[in-house]
Order: C-alpha cells, then sequence, then structure tokens
C-alpha cells in the first residue's frame, strides 16, 4: 500500500507541479469549455430575436395601429406613413433588401364599414430576405386579427367552434431535467476522457518509450502496485480535469438558456452526490482502458492513434443520451461500462424512481471493470515481450 | 570465496519481426542472444565480460537484473532465483544499463526520495545515503537542477547513485563508464574498487580494454552469445596489451567457425 502510495504522489506531483501541464490538463479545458459555450448562446440569442423592421403603411388606421402596439407585442419596429405617391420608391428599396415591407390600406376603411363591404389591403415583402419574410409573417398575423375586429364590428360574434383545451401543468423540474438529460451525460463522458487521455499515455506510453518505465520495472515494487498507483492517480487526476470542464459548462449556462433560468438548484444535494459518486466509478474505467492501450502501444504516438477510436467509440455511445425516452429500464444495460454511466446520469438527472438500483449495478460494475483491467495492466507489466518491444 | 551470483546455462532467444530481419540482414527469425552461458561471481570481486557490439553481454545483465527472463537455465543472486523470486533478486541488486533512464521532468533529489522509498529504505537512511552518495559523484551542485536540463555526465551520475542508494551487495552495471569524461570515469571505476573492498559484488559489461584491465579480477570473453573464456586478470596477461591480444585471437577464431 505505502508503494502505491509513493507511485500515486510521483504520478500526482509530475502533473501538479508542471505548470504548463496544470495549465493544459486542469484550467485550459474547463476555459476553452466557458469561452465556447458562452459564444454559442450569444450567437443562439441575436439569432433568436430579429432586428427592428422598417415597415410603411399607406392609410394607416386607428384599429390595426391599437393591435401592433399593444404592450405585449413590446414593438420595437420602425413604422412610417407613406403616401401613395411613395409606393414606387418604397418597393424598389424593399426589392433591394434595405426596406421590410409595405401595407396599402384603402382610404377611410373604418368609415366605410357597412354590410356587404369588402375591402383588400395590398402588402409587399421580399421573399428572398429573411428578415423581411419575417416581418411579412408577423404583420400577417396583425392583419388577420385587424379582419375579425373589423368583422365583429359589423356582424358581432360569428365564431361557431370554441376550443377548451385540458393539459398536466408544467412540470418544470421535470422538464429542465429532460433538457438536462439530453446535453449533459455525452458531455460528462467526453470530458472524462479527454481528460484520461491528456496524461494517461504519456504516463505509461511515454515512460515505457523513453525508458523511465523500466527504472521502476528494476525496483522490487510489486508490477501490481505500480499498475494501482498508476490508475489511482491518473484517475483522480482525470476526475479533476472533468470537474474544470464541468465547471466551464454551469458556469456558461446563463448565456447558454438565458440568467433567469436556473438548472442548478433543481438538484438536491442527493443528486449532486449521486453524480459524484458515478463519474468517480466510470473514471477508473476509462483510465483503466487507456493506461492497458498505452501499456499495448510501443510510444506515445501509437497510443494516440490506439486510443482515438475508442474515444470516438465513448462518444457515440454519449450521445445515445439524445435519443431514446429518458433512462433504459433494462437492468443489466447498467452492466455495460460507459454506457451504464450515461444511462445513471440520465437516470438521476430526469428523477427516475429506479435510480438506486441503477446506481448500484454501475458502480458494481465499473468497479468489477476497473479490478480486471488493473489485474491486464499487471500482466502487461509483467511481460518482457510487451514492456520491451521496440 | 561464496559465489553471490551463479549463471547456469542460461539460453535467450528473441522473434526478431520483419524490420529487424532486414536491418540485421538475416533470414532467421529467431535471433540466439546468449546460448548456454555460465559464470559465476564471487563476493569481493569485479567480474568483467568482455565482448563487442550484439555479443550479448546487455541481454545477459537484463537477464540478472530480471528485466527480462532467460528462456532456460536459472541464475541466483544472492540466493535469489530470477525465475522464482524475482522480486528478493531487485532487492538485492543496483542496475545500470543506458536502457533505464530518468524522468526529465524531476530533480535528482526528488528522484533519490522516489525510488529509495521504493525500495522501502527509511527516511533517516535516505538521508545518510543520499549525502553520501551525492558528495561522492558531486551532485549536490545539481541535485535541484531537472534531470533534463543535465549533461549526459550528470545524468550518469545521477542514475549511479541512485542505482546504488539502496546499498546494494550485488552491483550489476553496463558500460559505466560510457558517455563520462576521463575525470568522472575515474570517479567512477575508483568507486567500484572501494564497493568491492567493502565485499560487493560487482558484473559489469565493458568493450574497454583498458576498464576490464584496471579494475576487474576476472574477465569473461563473451562473443555471439557464448562465453569462450574465464580467466583472471593475471592469467589474461595482466595487461592491456595481452589482454587485447586474446580478445583478438577468440574473435578471429569464432569468425572462422561460424
Amino acid at each position: 500500500m505505502k508503494n502505491v502510495l509513493t507511485i500515486f504522489k510521483k504520478e500526482w506531483d509530475r502533473v501538479i507541479k508542471d505548470k504548463r501541464l496544470l495549465f493544459s490538463v486542469m484550467i485550459l479545458p474547463g476555459l476553452m469549455i466557458f469561452i465556447i459555450y458562452s459564444f454559442m448562446g450569444t450567437a443562439m440569442t441575436s439569432l433568436s430575436a430579429p432586428d427592428p423592421g422598417n415597415i410603411a403603411i399607406v392609410n394607416p388606421t386607428e384599429g390595426f395601429t391599437s393591435i401592433y402596439a399593444l404592450p405585449d407585442n413590446e414593438n420595437i419596429d420602425n413604422i412610417i406613413t407613406i403616401a401613395a405617391s411613395e409606393i414606387p420608391t418604397y418597393m424598389t428599396l424593399v426589392d433591394q433588401g434595405e426596406w421590410d415591407l409595405i401595407i396599402v390600406f384603402p382610404a377611410n376603411i373604418e368609415s366605410n364599414l357597412v354590410d356587404g363591404y369588402q375591402a383588400t389591403a395590398d402588402i409587399y415583402y421580399n421573399g428572398n430576405e429573411s428578415q423581411s419574410q419575417t416581418i411579412y409573417q408577423v404583420y400577417r398575423g396583425y392583419l388577420d386579427i385587424y379582419g375579425k375586429a373589423l368583422s365583429y364590428q359589423l356582424y358581432e360574434d360569428t365564431t361557431v367552434l370554441l376550443y377548451n383545451v385540458g393539459t398536466q401543468p408544467i412540470d418544470e423540474k421535470k422538464l429542465m431535467g429532460t433538457i438536462m438529460a439530453t446535453l449533459l451525460p455525452m458531455l460528462v463522458v467526453m470530458f472524462l476522457f479527454s481528460g484520461a487521455m491528456a496524461i494517461g499515455p504519456e504516463s505509461i506510453a511515454g515512460e515505457k518509450e523513453r525508458g523511465t518505465m523500466a527504472t521502476l520495472l528494476v525496483t522490487p515494487v510489486k508490477r501490481s502496485q505500480i499498475a494501482m498507483g498508476k490508475v489511482a492517480s491518473l484517475g483522480v487526476l482525470s476526475l479533476l480535469s472533468a470537474i474544470s470542464s464541468f465547471i466551464g459548462i454551469i458556469t456558461s449556462f446563463p448565456k447558454l438558456f438565458g440568467e433567469d433560468i436556473d438548472f442548478l438548484s433543481i438538484y438536491g444535494i442527493g443528486e449532486y452526490a449521486m453524480i459524484l459518486g458515478l463519474l468517480f466509478s466510470t473514471v477508473f474505467v476509462i483510465v483503466g482502458v487507456i493506461s492497458v492501450v498505452s501499456a499495448y502501444a510501443k510510444n506515445l504516438k501509437e497510443a494516440g492513434t490506439l486510443i482515438t477510436p475508442i474515444y470516438l467509440l465513448t462518444i457515440i455511445i454519449g450521445i445515445s443520451s439524445i435519443f431514446g425516452e429518458g433512462a433504459n429500464a433494462s437492468w443489466w444495460f447498467y452492466l455495460i461500462p460507459i454506457y451504464n454511466t450515461v444511462q445513471s446520469l440520465i437516470a438521476v438527472l430526469t428523477f427516475d424512481p429506479n435510480i438506486t438500483m441503477y446506481m448500484m449495478i454501475t458502480v458494481m460494475a465499473n468497479l468489477v471493470f476497473t479490478a480486471l483491467l488493473i489485474v491486464l495492466l499487471n500482466r502487461m507489466f509483467n511481460s518482457e515481450k510487451i514492456m520491451f518491444s521496440k | 570465496m561464496e559465489a553471490q551470483v551463479i549463471i547456469k546455462d542460461i539460453t535467450k532467444t528473441y522473434i526478431l519481426s520483419k524490420k529487424q530481419q532486414k536491418i540485421e540482414r538475416v533470414k532467421d527469425k529467431r535471433k540466439v542472444a546468449v546460448n548456454g552461458l555460465s559464470f559465476t561471481a564471487y563476493k569481493g570481486e569485479i567480474y568483467g565480460l568482455l565482448g563487442p557490439n550484439g555479443a550479448g553481454k546487455t541481454t545477459a545483465l537484463r537477464c540478472i537484473s530480471t528485466l527480462i527472463k532467460p528462456d532456460s537455465g536459472d541464475i541466483i543472486v544472492n540466493g535469489h532465483s530470477v525465475i522464482t523470486d524475482p522480486e528478493g533478486v531487485r532487492q538485492s541488486i543496483g542496475f545500470l544499463t543506458s536502457d533505464l533512464q530518468l524522468e526529465a521532468f524531476f530533480t535528482p533529489n526528488y528522484l533519490f526520495d522516489y525510488f529509495a522509498r521504493l525500495r522501502g529504505v527509511t527516511e533517516d537512511i535516505i538521508k545518510e545515503r543520499k549525502k553520501q552518495l551525492f558528495e561522492k559523484f558531486g551532485i549536490d551542485r545539481f541535485a535541484e537542477v531537472k534531470v533534463g536540463e543535465l549533461s549526459t555526465g550528470m545524468r550518469q551520475k545521477v542514475q549511479i547513485a541512485i542505482s546504488l542508494l539502496h546499498d546494494p551487495a550485488v552491483i550489476v552495471f553496463d558500460e559505466p563508464t560510457n558517455g563520462l569524461d576521463v575525470l568522472t570515469a575515474k570517479v567512477v571505476t575508483d568507486y567500484l574498487t572501494e564497493l568491492k573492498n567493502e565485499g560487493k559484488t560487482i558484473i559489469i559489461s565493458t568493450h574497454i580494454f583498458s576498464v576490464v584491465e584496471k579494475i576487474c579480477d576476472r574477465v569473461g570473453i563473451i562473443i555471439n552469445g557464448k562465453l569462450l573464456l574465464t580467466e583472471t586478470i593475471d592469467e589474461a596477461g595482466g595487461t592491456e596489451a595481452n589482454l587485447e591480444n586474446q580478445f583478438f585471437e577468440l574473435v578471429a577464431s569464432e569468425s572462422e567457425e561460424a
């Protein structure tokens, strides 16, 4: 045990005492994610909020103005009144994409209202310009309401079909949980893997390539202790790296979803403890896999090449959270590493009632896999063919 | 005389990859690196393995150090077998070869403590041994400089100090003066003699005749994985020139046979 701790400490110092490595493993991932997601959030907000439209109206009416100027509409558009003679000029502007919409009402539409009266409002917009098209849709809606209002003045209420919609009140917690469950599991698995990938190959394939592993192998330390010390330290370091990424994504949430949605407070200490427990058990499986592949690889470069397809595979498993309704209900799926983490995370985030069972199976399965991987790594460290292949 | 290291008829064969076959220009996939090698090293002597490049010296030493296992035969080091008790062997020896490197990121001071702890040396003995060895090889001047920033000679000194930190009964050094300037090489050879006088068993491999002639008590000449001769330096003629002549004669007769 003492030797495991000594090796753990050396691996830990290797990262913690190296400022460059510390920055690239612990700070950079979180920082990059924060910057990327904040930028994405800002870009998405600016996309969903259209620019103010330019609308020219001929013969504006009081009734129509009262519809689009309702306080609920928060109208920020630039609406001007023009004379009929100016129509051709504004049509040209619309064609050039410099103006969005022209509405031409017949003169005195409201005072001419008598039974059988039908008025035509001319509308002109540019179908090739997305802004013009959006503004047209919005004002087309206002015009429909205006038409109904005019009809109501003339004939009173002519509606023959009314609706009465019944629905459950929206459970905001569940809704937000579902959003989190589509997004987070994949990211978490990716963060764990990329954290482990940044230090694992270097610590085993790198040491093997440079001959520093051989120096360790001529000491009387048992190979199994070397394997345990390495996997334990790499696991903790990868977890810290993943937590850095996690902080990055959490802090970028307000930018991504808006300031007023608080995703974090919907979960209690219990959920957070379960998430951490899942991460802790998963990181050792990931580090175990990376260590075994790194020990097998002849050098650092080969380790990178061999690990990349495994990384892609975990991302594909992570993406499974986007499809399907909630957590997988078959217990034996929770025996499959990585997939079990993704599904258990979904279960935690969506408040699944079976979460305790899923958690237990997942953590147990991960522990067994970690133990098997350490046994395998121990055997590889004992194999001169693997350790001294050139 | 007490036998400390007994090498009993060891054989080691490598399977060559296609690439290695091309490099070595051989058709046979199997390369016999060590072929029925036997010799004994006694307490309080320096045994020199002399041979050209590729003769099997390093393979033999790696077998003694348990880095690799012989295909057949056995080696007993300080009463431990490399086959059945490799950890006991590792505890008893200090091994130095160019294959063993130190992590460039750490300082000699850090690495000394690290390997000492892994060898189960207690903290106060670590302190004492470090002082003694760092002074001996002049490492105290650069004890806090990262290994990566040290010159080859300095690094070699640190490696020697680390290989000896647990005061091993058996010392196995592969080309110990390689890459060292004459002054440092002398420090190393003098220290090996000192260790011998303390009763340690030392096995070195080298292709430098003067090293053998100066510090070794007995020499074994190894060519093509076979030990062709074991004798004391006096039997070999006592001088570098005699040793050299004998060596070249053996090489010539061996290549005629081949």
